[in-house]
Protein backbone atom coordinates (compact mmCIF):
# COMPACT_ATOMS: atom_id res chain seq x y z
CA UNK A 1 0.00 0.00 0.00
CA UNK A 2 1.21 3.48 -0.83
CA UNK A 3 0.87 6.52 1.38
CA UNK A 4 -2.88 6.77 2.11
CA UNK A 5 -3.53 10.47 1.54
CA UNK A 6 -7.07 11.87 1.37
CA UNK A 7 -8.53 15.20 0.39
CA UNK A 8 -10.37 17.03 3.15
CA UNK A 9 -13.86 16.03 1.92
CA UNK A 10 -13.04 12.35 1.38
CA UNK A 11 -11.08 11.85 4.59
CA UNK A 12 -12.32 8.91 6.71
CA UNK A 13 -11.19 10.63 9.94
CA UNK A 14 -9.71 8.84 12.94
CA UNK A 15 -11.90 5.73 12.54
CA UNK A 16 -9.75 2.83 11.41
CA UNK A 17 -12.78 0.82 10.33
CA UNK A 18 -14.01 3.53 7.95
CA UNK A 19 -10.48 3.93 6.66
CA UNK A 20 -10.12 0.17 6.14
CA UNK A 21 -13.40 0.10 4.23
CA UNK A 22 -12.44 3.05 2.03
CA UNK A 23 -9.23 1.33 0.94
CA UNK A 24 -10.71 -2.17 0.73
CA UNK A 25 -8.80 -3.62 3.68
CA UNK A 26 -11.77 -5.03 5.59
CA UNK A 27 -13.07 -8.47 4.76
CA UNK A 28 -15.93 -8.96 2.35
CA UNK A 29 -18.86 -11.20 3.09
CA UNK A 30 -19.61 -13.92 0.60
CA UNK A 31 -21.26 -17.30 0.96
CA UNK A 32 -20.24 -19.15 4.07
CA UNK A 33 -21.12 -22.34 5.83
CA UNK A 34 -23.41 -21.58 8.74
CA UNK A 35 -21.88 -23.03 11.87
CA UNK A 36 -22.20 -20.33 14.44
CA UNK A 37 -23.37 -21.92 17.60
CA UNK A 38 -22.37 -19.55 20.35
CA UNK A 39 -20.55 -22.25 22.18
CA UNK A 40 -19.08 -20.23 24.99
CA UNK A 41 -19.74 -18.66 28.32
CA UNK A 42 -18.42 -15.23 29.14
CA UNK A 43 -19.53 -13.36 32.24
CA UNK A 44 -19.06 -9.75 33.25
CA UNK A 45 -19.97 -8.57 36.75
CA UNK A 46 -19.84 -5.00 37.97
CA UNK A 47 -18.51 -4.28 41.41
CA UNK A 48 -18.03 -1.09 43.40
CA UNK A 49 -14.95 0.19 41.61
CA UNK A 50 -14.64 -1.90 38.47
CA UNK A 51 -15.70 -4.90 36.46
CA UNK A 52 -14.79 -8.57 36.68
CA UNK A 53 -14.91 -10.91 33.68
CA UNK A 54 -14.75 -14.69 33.52
CA UNK A 55 -14.67 -16.83 30.37
CA UNK A 56 -14.31 -20.51 29.58
CA UNK A 57 -11.49 -21.66 27.29
CA UNK A 58 -13.18 -24.19 25.02
CA UNK A 59 -13.71 -23.83 21.28
CA UNK A 60 -16.50 -26.12 20.18
CA UNK A 61 -17.64 -27.07 16.69
CA UNK A 62 -18.92 -30.59 16.09
CA UNK A 63 -16.18 -31.61 18.48
CA UNK A 64 -13.87 -29.80 20.90
CA UNK A 65 -11.52 -27.91 18.62
CA UNK A 66 -9.39 -26.29 21.28
CA UNK A 67 -9.21 -26.27 25.07
CA UNK A 68 -7.15 -23.15 25.68
CA UNK A 69 -8.75 -20.36 23.68
CA UNK A 70 -8.53 -16.84 25.09
CA UNK A 71 -11.97 -15.27 24.75
CA UNK A 72 -11.21 -12.08 26.68
CA UNK A 73 -8.51 -9.71 25.53
CA UNK A 74 -7.56 -6.19 26.60
CA UNK A 75 -8.82 -3.82 23.88
CA UNK A 76 -6.68 -1.14 25.46
CA UNK A 77 -5.38 -0.31 28.94
CA UNK A 78 -8.80 0.06 30.61
CA UNK A 79 -11.12 -1.86 28.29
CA UNK A 80 -11.70 -5.58 27.91
CA UNK A 81 -13.44 -7.20 24.99
CA UNK A 82 -14.85 -10.72 25.00
CA UNK A 83 -16.22 -12.62 22.02
CA UNK A 84 -18.69 -15.39 21.34
CA UNK A 85 -19.81 -16.95 18.07
CA UNK A 86 -17.60 -17.48 15.06
CA UNK A 87 -13.98 -17.69 16.19
CA UNK A 88 -12.60 -16.25 12.97
CA UNK A 89 -14.97 -13.28 12.99
CA UNK A 90 -14.55 -12.82 16.71
CA UNK A 91 -10.79 -12.64 16.50
CA UNK A 92 -11.05 -10.25 13.59
CA UNK A 93 -13.41 -8.04 15.58
CA UNK A 94 -10.97 -8.11 18.47
CA UNK A 95 -8.09 -7.12 16.23
CA UNK A 96 -10.11 -4.32 14.62
CA UNK A 97 -11.19 -3.01 18.02
CA UNK A 98 -7.70 -3.02 19.50
CA UNK A 99 -6.27 -1.37 16.42
CA UNK A 100 -9.11 1.17 16.14
CA UNK A 101 -8.86 2.44 19.70
CA UNK A 102 -5.10 2.88 19.38
CA UNK A 103 -5.49 4.39 15.91
CA UNK A 104 -7.95 6.96 17.20
CA UNK A 105 -5.62 7.84 20.05
CA UNK A 106 -2.66 8.36 17.73
CA UNK A 107 -4.65 10.31 15.14
CA UNK A 108 -6.31 12.70 17.58
CA UNK A 109 -3.92 12.63 20.55
CA UNK A 110 -6.88 11.86 22.84
CA UNK A 111 -8.45 8.65 24.06
CA UNK A 112 -11.94 7.57 23.04
CA UNK A 113 -14.50 7.56 25.85
CA UNK A 114 -15.72 4.13 26.99
CA UNK A 115 -19.16 4.86 25.54
CA UNK A 116 -17.48 5.91 22.30
CA UNK A 117 -15.69 2.57 22.14
CA UNK A 118 -18.93 0.68 22.81
CA UNK A 119 -20.85 2.58 20.13
CA UNK A 120 -18.00 2.19 17.65
CA UNK A 121 -18.47 -1.60 17.66
CA UNK A 122 -22.22 -1.45 16.91
CA UNK A 123 -22.08 -0.96 13.13
CA UNK A 124 -19.23 -3.47 12.83
CA UNK A 125 -21.28 -6.13 14.62
CA UNK A 126 -24.35 -5.15 12.64
CA UNK A 127 -22.64 -5.38 9.28
CA UNK A 128 -21.04 -8.69 10.10
CA UNK A 129 -24.15 -10.33 11.47
CA UNK A 130 -26.61 -9.08 8.87
CA UNK A 131 -24.45 -10.05 5.92
CA UNK A 132 -22.87 -13.26 7.10
CA UNK A 133 -24.03 -16.48 8.76
CA UNK A 134 -20.85 -16.34 10.86
CA UNK A 135 -22.41 -14.42 13.70
CA UNK A 136 -20.27 -12.81 16.34
CA UNK A 137 -21.41 -11.20 19.59
CA UNK A 138 -18.98 -9.23 21.70
CA UNK A 139 -19.15 -8.12 25.30
CA UNK A 140 -17.33 -4.94 26.24
CA UNK A 141 -16.43 -3.93 29.76
CA UNK A 142 -14.13 -1.27 31.06
CA UNK A 143 -13.29 1.47 33.44
CA UNK A 144 -14.99 4.78 32.57
CA UNK A 145 -12.54 7.44 33.60
CA UNK A 146 -14.96 10.36 33.31
CA UNK A 147 -17.64 8.64 35.42
CA UNK A 148 -15.15 6.90 37.69
CA UNK A 149 -16.92 3.55 37.52
CA UNK A 150 -16.81 0.22 35.76
CA UNK A 151 -19.34 -0.24 32.94
CA UNK A 152 -20.59 -3.18 30.87
CA UNK A 153 -22.01 -3.08 27.32
CA UNK A 154 -23.64 -6.02 25.60
CA UNK A 155 -24.82 -6.36 21.99
CA UNK A 156 -27.64 -8.07 20.18
CA UNK A 157 -27.35 -9.81 16.82
CA UNK A 158 -28.28 -6.68 14.88
CA UNK A 159 -25.57 -4.61 16.52
CA UNK A 160 -27.71 -2.96 19.17
CA UNK A 161 -25.59 -1.88 22.11
CA UNK A 162 -27.03 -1.98 25.63
CA UNK A 163 -25.47 -0.96 28.87
CA UNK A 164 -25.95 -3.38 31.75
CA UNK A 165 -25.80 -1.97 35.23
CA UNK A 166 -25.39 -5.26 37.04
CA UNK A 167 -23.96 -8.13 35.01
CA UNK A 168 -24.05 -9.60 31.52
CA UNK A 169 -23.40 -12.98 29.95
CA UNK A 170 -22.88 -14.15 26.38
CA UNK A 171 -22.71 -17.60 24.83
CA UNK A 172 -24.62 -20.86 25.05
CA UNK A 173 -23.93 -21.24 28.77
CA UNK A 174 -25.66 -17.95 29.55
CA UNK A 175 -28.93 -19.32 31.02
CA UNK A 176 -27.02 -21.36 33.61
CA UNK A 177 -24.56 -18.60 34.47
CA UNK A 178 -27.35 -16.06 34.62
CA UNK A 179 -29.27 -18.05 37.21
CA UNK A 180 -26.33 -17.96 39.58
CA UNK A 181 -25.64 -14.28 38.89
CA UNK A 182 -29.25 -13.31 39.52
CA UNK A 183 -29.22 -14.92 42.91
CA UNK A 184 -25.77 -13.76 43.91
CA UNK A 185 -25.51 -10.21 42.58
CA UNK A 186 -25.60 -7.32 45.03
CA UNK A 187 -24.93 -3.62 44.59
CA UNK A 188 -22.13 -3.59 47.08
CA UNK A 189 -19.92 -6.39 45.74
CA UNK A 190 -16.21 -5.82 46.16
CA UNK A 191 -13.62 -7.23 43.74
CA UNK A 192 -13.12 -10.44 45.69
CA UNK A 193 -16.85 -11.14 45.98
CA UNK A 194 -17.39 -10.36 42.29
CA UNK A 195 -14.61 -12.76 41.31
CA UNK A 196 -16.11 -15.44 43.51
CA UNK A 197 -19.59 -14.97 42.04
CA UNK A 198 -18.23 -14.94 38.48
CA UNK A 199 -16.28 -18.15 39.05
CA UNK A 200 -19.31 -19.88 40.53
CA UNK A 201 -21.51 -18.78 37.62
CA UNK A 202 -18.99 -20.10 35.14
CA UNK A 203 -18.73 -23.37 37.05
CA UNK A 204 -22.51 -23.78 36.72
CA UNK A 205 -22.37 -23.06 32.99
CA UNK A 206 -19.55 -25.54 32.52
CA UNK A 207 -21.52 -28.10 34.50
CA UNK A 208 -24.70 -27.78 32.43
CA UNK A 209 -23.73 -26.57 28.96
CA UNK A 210 -21.92 -29.15 26.81
CA UNK A 211 -20.22 -26.41 24.77
CA UNK A 212 -18.75 -24.60 27.77
CA UNK A 213 -15.51 -25.87 29.21
CA UNK A 214 -15.32 -25.92 32.98
CA UNK A 215 -12.08 -26.13 34.96
CA UNK A 216 -9.85 -28.85 33.52
CA UNK A 217 -7.89 -30.36 36.42
CA UNK A 218 -6.39 -33.02 34.18
CA UNK A 219 -4.65 -30.55 31.85
CA UNK A 220 -4.47 -27.72 34.37
CA UNK A 221 -6.39 -25.41 32.07
CA UNK A 222 -8.69 -23.02 33.87
CA UNK A 223 -11.16 -20.35 32.81
CA UNK A 224 -9.85 -16.83 32.27
CA UNK A 225 -10.51 -14.36 35.05
CA UNK A 226 -9.76 -10.67 34.68
CA UNK A 227 -10.59 -7.46 36.47
CA UNK A 228 -10.63 -3.93 35.09
CA UNK A 229 -10.47 -0.89 37.33
CA UNK A 230 -8.77 2.51 37.41
CA UNK A 231 -5.39 0.76 37.33
CA UNK A 232 -6.28 -1.02 34.11
CA UNK A 233 -6.77 -4.54 32.81
CA UNK A 234 -5.45 -7.26 35.07
CA UNK A 235 -5.53 -11.00 34.41
CA UNK A 236 -5.46 -13.36 37.36
CA UNK A 237 -2.60 -15.88 37.23
CA UNK A 238 -3.62 -19.44 36.35
CA UNK A 239 -2.53 -20.72 39.78
CA UNK A 240 -4.91 -18.29 41.52
CA UNK A 241 -7.79 -19.22 39.20
CA UNK A 242 -7.02 -22.92 39.64
CA UNK A 243 -7.26 -22.55 43.41
CA UNK A 244 -10.62 -20.81 43.22
CA UNK A 245 -12.09 -23.54 41.03
CA UNK A 246 -10.52 -26.27 43.14
CA UNK A 247 -12.40 -24.87 46.15
CA UNK A 248 -15.73 -24.83 44.31
CA UNK A 249 -15.04 -28.32 43.05
CA UNK A 250 -14.23 -29.50 46.55
CA UNK A 251 -17.48 -28.10 47.93
CA UNK A 252 -19.45 -29.73 45.14
CA UNK A 253 -17.74 -33.03 45.67
CA UNK A 254 -18.72 -32.95 49.32
CA UNK A 255 -22.35 -32.20 48.48
CA UNK A 256 -22.30 -34.82 45.72
CA UNK A 257 -22.84 -32.33 42.90
CA UNK A 258 -25.64 -30.39 44.50
CA UNK A 259 -25.59 -26.68 45.19
CA UNK A 260 -28.04 -27.63 47.90
CA UNK A 261 -30.23 -24.57 47.72
CA UNK A 262 -27.39 -22.11 48.24
CA UNK A 263 -24.63 -20.41 46.28
CA UNK A 264 -22.01 -23.00 46.96
CA UNK B 1 -5.77 33.66 -26.44
CA UNK B 2 -3.38 32.76 -23.66
CA UNK B 3 0.29 33.56 -23.90
CA UNK B 4 2.75 30.96 -22.60
CA UNK B 5 6.18 32.12 -21.51
CA UNK B 6 9.13 29.81 -21.55
CA UNK B 7 10.61 29.11 -18.13
CA UNK B 8 13.75 26.98 -18.01
CA UNK B 9 13.62 23.90 -15.78
CA UNK B 10 16.53 25.28 -13.74
CA UNK B 11 14.62 28.48 -13.05
CA UNK B 12 11.42 26.56 -12.22
CA UNK B 13 13.18 24.33 -9.70
CA UNK B 14 14.98 27.30 -8.17
CA UNK B 15 11.75 29.26 -7.79
CA UNK B 16 9.96 26.31 -6.24
CA UNK B 17 12.83 25.59 -3.86
CA UNK B 18 12.94 29.21 -2.77
CA UNK B 19 9.20 29.20 -2.21
CA UNK B 20 9.35 26.07 -0.06
CA UNK B 21 12.39 27.24 1.90
CA UNK B 22 10.71 30.55 2.70
CA UNK B 23 7.63 28.78 3.98
CA UNK B 24 9.67 26.42 6.15
CA UNK B 25 11.86 29.23 7.50
CA UNK B 26 8.77 30.96 8.91
CA UNK B 27 8.18 28.14 11.40
CA UNK B 28 10.27 27.05 14.35
CA UNK B 29 12.74 24.20 14.34
CA UNK B 30 13.00 20.68 15.71
CA UNK B 31 15.97 18.70 17.02
CA UNK B 32 15.80 14.91 17.07
CA UNK B 33 18.66 13.06 18.72
CA UNK B 34 19.62 9.58 19.77
CA UNK B 35 20.48 9.32 23.47
CA UNK B 36 21.88 6.39 25.43
CA UNK B 37 18.50 4.63 25.81
CA UNK B 38 16.38 5.88 22.94
CA UNK B 39 15.42 8.76 20.72
CA UNK B 40 14.26 12.20 21.84
CA UNK B 41 12.39 14.67 19.64
CA UNK B 42 12.38 18.30 20.79
CA UNK B 43 10.33 21.00 19.08
CA UNK B 44 10.05 24.66 19.85
CA UNK B 45 6.27 24.93 20.00
CA UNK B 46 4.38 27.41 22.16
CA UNK B 47 1.07 25.71 21.33
CA UNK B 48 0.07 22.93 23.70
CA UNK B 49 -2.44 21.35 21.32
CA UNK B 50 -1.18 21.80 17.75
CA UNK B 51 1.49 19.14 17.88
CA UNK B 52 4.54 18.79 15.69
CA UNK B 53 5.61 15.48 17.20
CA UNK B 54 3.50 12.34 17.15
CA UNK B 55 3.45 8.63 17.74
CA UNK B 56 3.16 6.64 14.52
CA UNK B 57 3.68 3.05 15.60
CA UNK B 58 5.13 0.90 18.37
CA UNK B 59 8.71 2.05 17.71
CA UNK B 60 8.21 4.88 15.21
CA UNK B 61 7.68 8.59 15.80
CA UNK B 62 7.00 11.50 13.47
CA UNK B 63 8.05 15.14 13.54
CA UNK B 64 7.20 17.85 11.07
CA UNK B 65 8.07 21.51 10.56
CA UNK B 66 6.62 24.11 8.22
CA UNK B 67 2.94 24.49 7.40
CA UNK B 68 0.86 22.74 10.04
CA UNK B 69 -1.98 21.59 7.78
CA UNK B 70 0.46 20.09 5.31
CA UNK B 71 2.62 18.09 7.71
CA UNK B 72 -0.36 17.05 9.81
CA UNK B 73 -1.93 15.40 6.79
CA UNK B 74 1.33 13.55 6.21
CA UNK B 75 1.36 12.53 9.88
CA UNK B 76 -2.16 11.09 9.55
CA UNK B 77 -1.22 9.27 6.37
CA UNK B 78 1.80 7.81 8.16
CA UNK B 79 -0.30 6.47 11.03
CA UNK B 80 -2.78 4.98 8.57
CA UNK B 81 -0.03 3.42 6.56
CA UNK B 82 1.62 1.93 9.65
CA UNK B 83 -1.61 0.60 11.18
CA UNK B 84 -2.81 -0.95 7.93
CA UNK B 85 0.60 -2.49 7.20
CA UNK B 86 0.68 -4.01 10.69
CA UNK B 87 -2.90 -5.21 10.25
CA UNK B 88 -2.21 -6.82 6.87
CA UNK B 89 1.11 -8.43 7.77
CA UNK B 90 2.48 -8.31 11.30
CA UNK B 91 3.43 -5.59 13.76
CA UNK B 92 7.10 -6.36 13.28
CA UNK B 93 6.86 -5.73 9.53
CA UNK B 94 6.24 -2.02 9.99
CA UNK B 95 9.52 -0.36 9.04
CA UNK B 96 10.34 3.34 9.33
CA UNK B 97 12.49 3.22 6.22
CA UNK B 98 9.53 2.23 4.05
CA UNK B 99 7.46 5.06 5.53
CA UNK B 100 10.27 7.60 5.02
CA UNK B 101 10.51 6.45 1.39
CA UNK B 102 6.79 7.03 0.84
CA UNK B 103 7.11 10.51 2.31
CA UNK B 104 10.11 11.18 0.07
CA UNK B 105 8.21 10.04 -3.02
CA UNK B 106 5.18 12.12 -2.16
CA UNK B 107 7.18 15.26 -1.37
CA UNK B 108 9.22 14.75 -4.55
CA UNK B 109 6.06 14.38 -6.62
CA UNK B 110 4.50 17.46 -5.10
CA UNK B 111 7.69 19.43 -5.64
CA UNK B 112 7.80 18.76 -9.38
CA UNK B 113 4.18 18.12 -10.29
CA UNK B 114 2.05 19.78 -7.62
CA UNK B 115 0.39 23.14 -7.87
CA UNK B 116 2.93 24.25 -5.32
CA UNK B 117 5.59 22.36 -3.39
CA UNK B 118 4.76 21.36 0.18
CA UNK B 119 6.34 23.73 2.68
CA UNK B 120 7.37 21.03 5.12
CA UNK B 121 10.26 18.93 6.33
CA UNK B 122 9.60 15.55 7.91
CA UNK B 123 11.48 13.37 10.31
CA UNK B 124 10.75 9.68 10.84
CA UNK B 125 12.47 8.24 13.91
CA UNK B 126 12.76 4.55 14.69
CA UNK B 127 13.79 2.99 17.97
CA UNK B 128 16.04 0.02 17.34
CA UNK B 129 15.18 -3.59 18.17
CA UNK B 130 16.67 -6.99 17.50
CA UNK B 131 15.27 -6.64 13.97
CA UNK B 132 16.18 -3.08 13.03
CA UNK B 133 18.63 -0.37 14.07
CA UNK B 134 17.77 2.97 15.64
CA UNK B 135 17.33 5.41 12.77
CA UNK B 136 16.56 9.03 12.03
CA UNK B 137 15.31 9.66 8.51
CA UNK B 138 15.00 13.26 7.43
CA UNK B 139 12.90 14.07 4.38
CA UNK B 140 13.28 17.52 2.83
CA UNK B 141 10.61 19.50 0.97
CA UNK B 142 11.83 18.35 -2.46
CA UNK B 143 11.93 14.68 -1.49
CA UNK B 144 15.57 14.30 -0.57
CA UNK B 145 15.84 11.61 2.07
CA UNK B 146 18.82 11.44 4.39
CA UNK B 147 19.74 8.93 7.06
CA UNK B 148 21.14 11.02 9.91
CA UNK B 149 23.66 9.15 12.04
CA UNK B 150 23.17 10.66 15.52
CA UNK B 151 20.89 13.66 15.34
CA UNK B 152 18.86 15.67 12.87
CA UNK B 153 17.69 19.26 12.76
CA UNK B 154 14.65 20.38 10.79
CA UNK B 155 13.43 23.87 10.06
CA UNK B 156 14.57 27.23 8.79
CA UNK B 157 17.52 27.79 11.06
CA UNK B 158 18.76 24.21 10.76
CA UNK B 159 22.42 24.91 9.93
CA UNK B 160 23.07 27.14 12.93
CA UNK B 161 21.20 24.87 15.31
CA UNK B 162 23.00 21.83 13.94
CA UNK B 163 26.40 23.42 14.61
CA UNK B 164 25.41 24.46 18.12
CA UNK B 165 24.10 21.00 18.97
CA UNK B 166 27.07 19.17 17.42
CA UNK B 167 29.46 21.26 19.53
CA UNK B 168 27.68 20.53 22.78
CA UNK B 169 27.07 16.81 22.28
CA UNK B 170 30.07 14.71 21.33
CA UNK B 171 28.84 11.26 22.32
CA UNK B 172 25.68 9.47 23.44
CA UNK B 173 24.41 11.08 26.62
CA UNK B 174 21.57 10.37 29.05
CA UNK B 175 18.14 11.84 28.22
CA UNK B 176 18.46 14.86 30.55
CA UNK B 177 21.76 15.97 28.99
CA UNK B 178 20.59 15.46 25.42
CA UNK B 179 17.36 17.34 26.13
CA UNK B 180 19.28 20.23 27.71
CA UNK B 181 21.64 20.40 24.74
CA UNK B 182 18.76 20.28 22.27
CA UNK B 183 16.84 23.02 24.10
CA UNK B 184 19.96 25.18 24.26
CA UNK B 185 20.69 24.62 20.58
CA UNK B 186 17.12 25.56 19.64
CA UNK B 187 17.18 28.66 21.85
CA UNK B 188 20.57 30.03 20.78
CA UNK B 189 22.90 32.08 22.95
CA UNK B 190 20.51 34.96 23.62
CA UNK B 191 17.45 33.30 25.07
CA UNK B 192 16.29 30.45 27.25
CA UNK B 193 13.27 28.38 26.20
CA UNK B 194 10.89 27.63 29.07
CA UNK B 195 9.47 24.10 29.34
CA UNK B 196 6.03 25.39 28.24
CA UNK B 197 7.48 26.36 24.84
CA UNK B 198 9.00 22.93 24.26
CA UNK B 199 7.21 19.92 22.86
CA UNK B 200 9.09 16.76 23.72
CA UNK B 201 8.47 13.17 22.71
CA UNK B 202 10.67 10.15 23.37
CA UNK B 203 10.96 6.62 22.07
CA UNK B 204 12.32 4.39 24.82
CA UNK B 205 11.88 0.77 25.87
CA UNK B 206 9.89 0.51 29.09
CA UNK B 207 8.83 -3.09 28.77
CA UNK B 208 5.65 -2.19 26.90
CA UNK B 209 4.80 -2.64 23.22
CA UNK B 210 4.33 1.06 22.57
CA UNK B 211 7.53 2.97 23.19
CA UNK B 212 6.44 6.53 22.41
CA UNK B 213 5.82 8.90 25.27
CA UNK B 214 4.91 12.56 25.19
CA UNK B 215 6.60 14.36 28.08
CA UNK B 216 4.52 16.79 30.15
CA UNK B 217 5.75 20.29 30.97
CA UNK B 218 6.53 19.11 34.50
CA UNK B 219 8.60 16.19 33.25
CA UNK B 220 10.49 18.48 30.87
CA UNK B 221 11.11 20.98 33.67
CA UNK B 222 12.48 18.27 35.89
CA UNK B 223 14.81 16.97 33.18
CA UNK B 224 16.04 20.46 32.33
CA UNK B 225 16.79 20.89 36.02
Amino acid sequence: MGLPLFSAHGDPGPSFWHFAQSVGLSTSSGEHRADSSHATTVIAVRYQIGVVMVADRQATGNYIASRDVRKIEPADRCTALAISGSAARGLELLKIAQLSFEHYEKMTDSELSLEGKANYLSPIVQRNNLTSPLVVLPLLAGWDDSRQQGRIFEYDGAGGCYERLDFATIGSGSPFAEGTLRLGFRDDLDREAALELGALALYEAGDNDPATGGPDFVRNIFPMMVSIDADGFQELPASDVGERFAQINERRTQSRGLAGGSLR
Amino acid sequence: MTNYFYVSPEQLIKDRAEFAQKGIARGRSIVAAIYDKGVVLVAENPSASLNKISEVYDRIAFAGVGKYNEFDRLREAGIRWADSTGFTYSREDVDARALANYYAQHLGDMFTEGQKPLEVEILVAQLGSSLRPTKLYRVAYEGTISDEPRFAVLGGDAETIRDRFALSEAELEPLATTLKNAAAALAGPDRVLPAEDLEVGVLEDRGTRRTFQRLSDDQVKELLG
